[in-house]
């Protein structure tokens, strides 16, 4: 009797036991939180525009590589690649595969980065007034500027006065919330990529404030607006936008270039940066520009006489290259939780003084005096009389390294080494993956 | 000693003795004439009469003239019944128990291995006693037939790999389900930084008395969502009623790579790239490469770049030649020592043992130490209760050194120059830009990783019986782990540099608990046998990590965290899940002859989205033992004859956590808080289903003198947990969906024999495996390929998981020497079309990472107190990808010291070789995705040997010891292969999974150790 006793107390405690675990399969996760609860409040959407510059932040795309890109793809004669990652040893021997993984990084955090900011974008209603247009404005700017590098590296050029009906990339404008065969895009032409970022910038600059910490501007649209403008050979746009920037005085030129660099806030001339903290993730630039003393990693790109020889001996720009690791380095990407300067104010004077002198104008200056702004600030002698290649010279100096120079060869037309600047191996491929995921996307040329 | 056990056993004994009318005396010996210790004497007639043998196998019993028979029985052994004459002295001679006698551990209970219907590979804790390897997994490769065991490198307490039955997964685990003891372990890695750790590592081989390994669905089905890899049942030792034994080993050992690879010296690197860097003049028409090449050498030869008194550069006329890859290597050290006692009574049994194994790898400040204990008791309480715990604790130590692609992992210092010189006149040790890449030896110096483990798995039961045959059983069990990882890098070192040092601390704890009930019945209604086992099982498992990191140290010193004067990382993390499952399996036999197994399980678990919480996984099998009809009673060749099927469903749920939920994660920017969208929902997504045939019979032949198994099965994976690729444009990358199929369909075949008995003794087990992987479909996918220059593992539809995916290397073209890939076009067809340009070369099929064949041949002789056992392990039909070599042998594309082959670069038009011209800054073939870098990776290697002597028993007894033994080891001693890399055992890892596989990068190779030993019971 006892004994029945005893294993009655014992099953039925046990079966309460295992009854009470049925209820433990319901578990939610304790890192992240469900996608319907949090688009709900004013609070939560401007937590997500703060994550879309985190995406923006990442190393693949505005954290680094994005401008390393832009230098390696033309930096015949000028530098050279000696680092050990495939990628982007790939990209500088133009010998590019679409199973790059550099490339294909790019993609999918620009497109990461544009899916945060559709999230954003459709719960403006759930903003406070008072913030609504601001909260808009960047995730408008951020969707701009995205999409213009992503047309930039993985599309044909921009013609200037043609029909652009080439290929670009797909437009996404709405949210993700589920994967179905919509999800499937095929790629607008470069034309309508073109008319959604002038469309997105446009409006940006319409909401946003002059000055707003260190998050996207009025300043910083119009910034990117001169310089998608200037890419389309739309001379008048890009001079009155760069001149709208240059007015607002909200920017002032640093008298020192070297300072520019390696700050670990933005500085004054900073018109939109990206910006690390020690709590971040070390800037890509850092990685692949700089030598292990300052974080980078084995000094995987040098300097190249051929670059060094284009300086002026007394130019403070050449002053801040620097000899590690036993080569040339340049100077501007030493600091790994710092600043990597997307939009400097030098270049709005450059594309003001381009522009101005292409149209005969003198908006805002004359062409001369804006570049002998720039060119005195890097302790020059100022020039009395200037053409178009001194015032693109200037241009390539002064920005040397920070992404610009496929860019620029592809716009003026200038041949990369032995290539034509409109040969398909300076045009990123398409990404395997996205082939192999997406039945409705066709491959660039040449891949 | 002995003499007080025996008094204290035979007062256990004695309330059983009743004033007896005579006294039975005699000796149990085993058919040598060796004592059995321990055997059991009991008397039929009067309940709870009985004895036991002493040390010699004599023993003493007073009966009444009830008694008419003994029962006589020992372990292992065939138990006799005699009847008893007039003479008070019996002598019994007990011989070895049948092999298909043998009782194997199955899921939640045990059965009878003449009468199991489905697939289970049992491997006794015997075959891998002392095995001087840090985890049981190393002892068992070539074990078990169809357990494919890889270790990733030779680095000591790595992970390694082991597939059962093939690969069915492509995203979820492809690892087997862990039970130790009946609690399914936990494996999650929590370290923050280096490869993942094997779990397996923090149990004592020594402790363990059976692996079994549920191959089949028949087997699998009864552990549900979580068997469809397979299920490995650890069972450690337990306690036997008798005289208690203390066994001791001790050994000690060293270690040694098993192959080294063949680097340029001095002289033939300076020439080479010399010459590399002409040929890229001569392309560019300029004289940069010359000069530039000289610089080089003036920088990579240290104060030798420097000029000597006659203006000649030093090294020039005072060579370095400086072997780098020897400098990654050392004599690896071993030590194993532990002890271990084992005994009881009718009412407690007790195992328990203490061991310490300390290893120095052979790598370069790579170390491995474990300490373990354990105690398992087994106690009658009374008549119908039974309790019992299991208890261990098991600290590890693991001094990890970088994975594979790290600067400062040793191997990768073979890319540095044979021209540098490893040390100044000071001592130091030079760095970049003296040294190529950093000088990874600077992290032996100046770093230290250190990870400290800590598991305790406890299990405790309580069995009650509620009537003849029918049981209660109810288990609670505890696997807690705990980690806690120290690195400090220090100024010097490649991580440190940038920050005055670098350190982190990482603490990690996992708490799996477990507990189960369930019921068992057993009963024979004469010629019907049924056994029925029904329960039900919980498990949570919760996941804890804190990290910090902080940098800034006032001197390399002071080590902690607390000197550092800035944090650069704070944060701590949580996961979870729970399983809650509801279980069954029936035998049912008639006549010993028509056996059928029905068992099944419902599974639920927190992985799966809401509208899938629940799955049930069932199995049937059936068996036929032919042996048992008349017409083949009388066999002469048959002595043993079964068929069996068996066919069921089992799954996977060996993904992580919450990946049904659409999810927002932290993103913050700035120092501000942020989130982001990570994960899209998926309220449908389930486990994935293996529904697996197994056909099979089991035989033994002349008396079961030989006796094996053969098995044909055929697994088809559906509704794969896979990650699919989604099109980038959405933002995100994945989707965990319930997509594709694979399938494994193989043979097995397993044979033991023993060949001579008597005083030379020799027998062998012998298993070999085929298997056939196969992606049958992705989807709507045809491809899915990991995108990477580097690595080529992809999946394809109609192929095996994982192929390697790149452009065809077509050789040299002997006019220019340039690189030449097949073309490939699939529009086309031009078998022969080259192409010197790589991106215009069409991508293929070019190999497999896995074989389709691998098996094992143990063979163990025994003459007198000598024994010699070996085991060879192979396996057949695989390539590897030799990733590295893009880098050390890719004809001078850059400094990276070459392997000597480069030599044979293309010279002069007409050469025909297949190496291409060496061009300086060029990529002239060094393309990592072209079938130049596979290697056909087939192997048969000598596992281990062990080769040792007992002392005979009678010189021994004198000085108080029942067994003393000395025995010399060898494991991985010779290695056949015509794989052209260090080890054909590899996959290297950092990039490791079930894709990528198969890829050598800077992997070390296994260790060939031997070590001596002495094992001494008493």
């Amino acid at each position: 009797m006892k004994n029945k006793i005893l294993i009655y107390l014992f099953s039925f405690s046990t079966i309460g036991l295992f009854h009470s675990c049925a209820d433990n399969l319901g578990l939610e996760p304790a890192q992240s939180i469900s996608e319907n609860i949090v688009l709900d409040t004013d609070r939560n959407v401007k937590n997500v525009l703060n994550g879309a510059y985190s995406v923006l932040q990442r190393g693949a795309i505005y954290g680094g590589e994005i401008i390393r890109n832009g230098e390696l793809l033309a930096g015949d004669g000028e530098i050279l690649f000696v680092g050990t990652f495939g990628g982007p040893r790939q990209i500088f021997n133009k010998q590019m595969i679409a199973e790059n993984e550099d490339v294909r990084r790019q993609w999918t955090d620009s497109y990461n980065a544009i899916n945060v900011v559709n999230n954003v974008l459709t719960a403006i209603p759930v903003v406070n007034e008072d913030d609504r247009d601001r909260v808009e404005g960047e995730a408008l700017f951020i969707r701009g500027m995205v999409y213009f590098d992503l047309v930039r590296y993985y599309a044909k050029t921009y013609e200037s006065g043609q029909s652009n009906t080439q290929p670009g990339v797909p437009l996404v404008l709405t949210p993700t919330r589920g994967i179905d065969a919509s999800n499937s895009l095929s790629r607008n032409s470069v034309e309508e990529v073109y008319t959604q970022v002038l469309a997105d910038l446009t409006r940006a600059v319409s909401l946003l404030p002059a000055t707003n910490g260190i998050s996207a501007t009025s300043g910083a649209a119009n910034a990117l607006l001169a310089r998608v403008y200037l890419q389309k050979g739309d001379f008048a746009k890009a001079r009155d936008a760069a001149n709208t920037v240059i007015e607002s005085g909200e920017y002032i030129l640093k008298n020192d270039y070297a300072s520019v660099f390696n700050a670990d806030v933005a500085g004054s001339e900073d018109i939109f940066a990206i910006e690390f903290t020690s709590q971040d993730v070390a800037a890509s630039t850092t990685e692949f520009w700089s030598i292990p003393q300052f974080g980078g990693r084995d000094g995987d790109i040098e300097i190249l006489p051929g670059h060094l020889a284009l300086y002026d001996a007394d130019d403070e720009r050449l002053a801040l290259f620097f000899e590690g690791a036993a080569a040339i380095r340049s100077g501007k990407w030493n600091n790994q939780f710092g600043v990597v300067n997307l939009f400097r104010l030098a270049e709005m004077y450059l594309i003001r003084a381009e522009t101005n002198l292409r149209l005969g104008t003198s908006i805002g200056a004359t062409p001369l005096s804006d570049y002998n702004t720039i060119h005195t600030r890097a302790g020059l002698a100022a020039k009395n009389n200037i053409s178009l290649v001194d015032i693109i010279s200037e241009k390539r100096l002064e920005l040397a390294h920070e992404g610009h120079k496929i860019h620029e060869h592809k716009r003026l037309k200038l041949d990369v080494g032995d290539l034509p600047y409109n040969d398909p191996k300076l045009i990123f491929p398409i990404p395997a993956r996205e082939l192999e995921s997406n039945p409705n996307l066709t491959q660039n040329d040449g891949y | 000693m002995k003499q007080l056990l025996l008094s204290i056993s035979l007062m256990f004994f004695g309330f059983t003795l009743v004033h007896g009318q005579r006294t039975i005396s005699g000796k149990v010996t085993d058919t040598s004439g060796d004592g059995l210790i321990g055997a059991n004497v009991i008397a039929k007639e009067v309940a709870g009469l009985g004895t036991i043998t002493d040390v010699d196998g004599n023993y003493v019993l007073k009966i009444s003239n009830d008694v008419k028979t003994l029962l006589i029985s020992y372990t292992g052994y065939e138990s006799q019944e005699i009847s008893i004459s007039s003479s008070n002295t019996l002598n019994v001679t007990l011989s070895e128990g049948k092999l298909l006698e043998e009782v194997v551990v199955v899921g939640y209970g045990t059965q009878i291995k003449s009468q199991l219907t489905g697939n289970i590979a049992k491997v006794s804790g015997d075959a891998i006693q002392n095995a001087p390897v840090p985890s049981i997994q190393e002892a068992l490769q070539g074990r078990a037939a169809g357990v494919f065991i890889e270790s990733s490198n030779g680095k000591t307490g790595g992970a390694n790999r082991m597939r059962i039955r093939g690969s069915s997964s492509i995203s979820a685990s492809n690892q087997p389900l862990f039970v130790v003891d009946g609690i399914p372990l936990s494996t999650e890695s929590l370290n923050s930084t280096g490869a993942a750790l094997n779990p397996l590592s923090d149990i004592n081989s020594n402790d363990i008395e059976s692996v079994e390994i549920l191959k089949d669905a028949s087997a699998g089905a009864i552990y549900g969502s979580r068997a469809a890899n397979g299920v490995v049942l650890i069972t450690t030792k337990k306690g036997k009623e008798g005289i208690s034994k203390i066994n001791f080993n001790l050994q000690t050992g060293f270690s040694s790579p098993t192959n080294k690879r063949e680097f340029m010296n001095s002289d033939e690197f300076i020439e080479y790239f010399r010459h590399a860097a002409a040929n890229s003049d001569v392309l560019e028409g300029d004289t940069f490469w010359a000069g530039f090449v000289e610089g080089r050498f003036d920088r990579y030869s240290g104060p030798a770049g420097d000029l000597d008194d006659n203006g000649i550069f030093k090294w020039v006329d005072q060579p370095v030649n400086t072997n780098w890859q020897d400098q990654a290597f050392r004599t690896g050290r071993s030590l194993l020592a532990d002890i271990s006692a084992q005994g009881g009574t009718d009412k407690l049994k007790y195992y328990a043992s203490g061991a310490v194994n300390r290893t120095e790898g052979m790598l370069v400040s790579n170390g491995f130490e474990r300490i373990s204990s354990r105690l398992n008791l087994d106690s009658k309480v009374n008549s119908w209760i039974d309790v019992g715990l299991n208890f261990s604790l098991a600290r590890t130590i693991i001094e990890q050194v970088a994975a594979d692609n790290a600067f400062s992992t040793p191997l990768q210092l073979v890319a540095l120059s044979p021209i540098t010189p490893v040390r100044d006149e000071d001592g130091n040790l030079y760095n970049t830009p003296v040294t190529t890449y950093y000088n990874g030896l600077i992290d032996t110096e100046d770093a230290q990783r250190k990870i400290t483990n800590f598991r305790s798995i406890t299990n405790g039961y309580i069995n009650f019986k509620l009537s003849e045959g029918l049981n209660w059983r109810s288990e609670l069990g505890y696997d807690l782990y705990n980690l806690k990882e120290n690195a400090f890098y220090g100024s010097k070192t490649e991580v440190g540099l940038p920050f005055n040092g670098f350190g982190l601390a990482n603490y990690g704890q996992t708490q799996n608990l477990n507990t189960k009930s369930y019921l068992s019945y057993v009963t024979d209604f004469s010629e019907l046998g049924l056994n029925a086992t029904a329960g039900i099982e919980y498990q949570k498992t919760d996941v804890d990590n804190a990290l910090v990191e902080a940098r800034m140290f006032p001197t390399d010193d002071l080590k902690t965290l607390a000197s550092a004067a800035e944090v650069a990382t704070g944060t701590s993390s949580f996961t979870e899940f729970s399983f809650l499952s509801y279980f069954s399996r029936l035998n049912f036999d008639y006549q010993n002859k028509y056996l059928l197994t029905l068992s099944g399980r419902v599974d639920g678990s927190s992985r799966f989205g809401e509208n899938k919480r629940y799955g049930f996984f069932p199995a049937v099998s059936v068996g036929y033992v032919l042996s048992e009809e008349d017409f083949m009673k009388d066999s002469k060749v048959f002595s043993f004859l079964k068929v069996r099927a068996s066919y069921g469903t089992t799954g996977n749920a060996g993904i992580g956590n919450f990946q049904h939920l659409g999810l927002y994660g932290s993103g913050s920017y700035n120092n501000q808080p942020g989130l982001r969208p990570t994960q899209i929902p998926n309220p449908d997504l389930g486990w994935e289903v293996t529904t697996q045939l197994d056909l099979g019979f089991d035989f033994g032949i002349l008396k079961d003198r030989i006796n094996g198994e053969i098995d044909y099965y055929v697994k088809n994976t559906s509704d794969l947990l896979l990650d699919v690729p989604v099109p980038g444009t959405s933002g995100f990358t994945t989707q965990t969906q319930n997509i594709g199929a694979v399938t494994n369909k193989g043979v097995e075949l397993v044979l033991n024999s023993t060949n001579l008995t008597g005083d030379f003794k020799w027998s062998t087990s012998f298993n070999i495996a085929y298997n056939k992987n196969e992606v049958t479909s992705l989807g709507d996918q045809q491809l899915i390929d990991g995108g990477s220059s580097r690595f080529m593992n992809v999946v394809q539809v109609g192929q095996p998981l994982g192929v390697f995916y790149g452009a065809e290397y077509a050789g040299v073209d002997t006019q220019n020497g340039d690189a030449l890939w097949y073309i490939n076009d699939p529009e086309l067809n031009d078998a022969d079309t080259t192409t010197n340009d790589f991106s215009a070369a069409n991508f293929v099929v070019l190999g497999n990472p896995t074989p389709e064949i691998i098996g094992g041949l143990t063979n163990t002789f025994g003459y007198k107190g000598f024994d010699l056992s070996f085991t060879f392990q192979g396996v057949a039909g695989n390539d590897i990808h030799l990733a590295g070599d893009s880098f050390m042998a890719c004809n001078g594309c850059w400094f990276d010291n070459q392997t000597r082959d480069q030599l044979k670069s293309w010279r002069n038009p007409g050469d025909v070789t297949n190496v291409p011209q060496a061009r300086l800054g060029y990529s002239n073939g060094d393309q990592a995705r072209s079938s130049r870098y596979l290697s056909d990776g087939s192997y048969l290697r000598l596992r281990s040997l062990t080769f040792g002597y007992d002392f005979p028993k009678s010189l021994i007894k004198k000085r108080g010891l029942d067994k003393l033994r000395l025995y010399v080891q060898g494991q991985n001693l010779l290695t056949f292969t015509k794989y052209i890399g260090w080890d054909p055992e590899v996959s290297t890892d950092f990039a490791v999974d079930n894709v990528i596989s198969g890829v050598d990068f800077y992997s070390a190779p296994q260790p060939k150790t031997i070590t001596f030993g002495l094992n001494v019971g008493f």
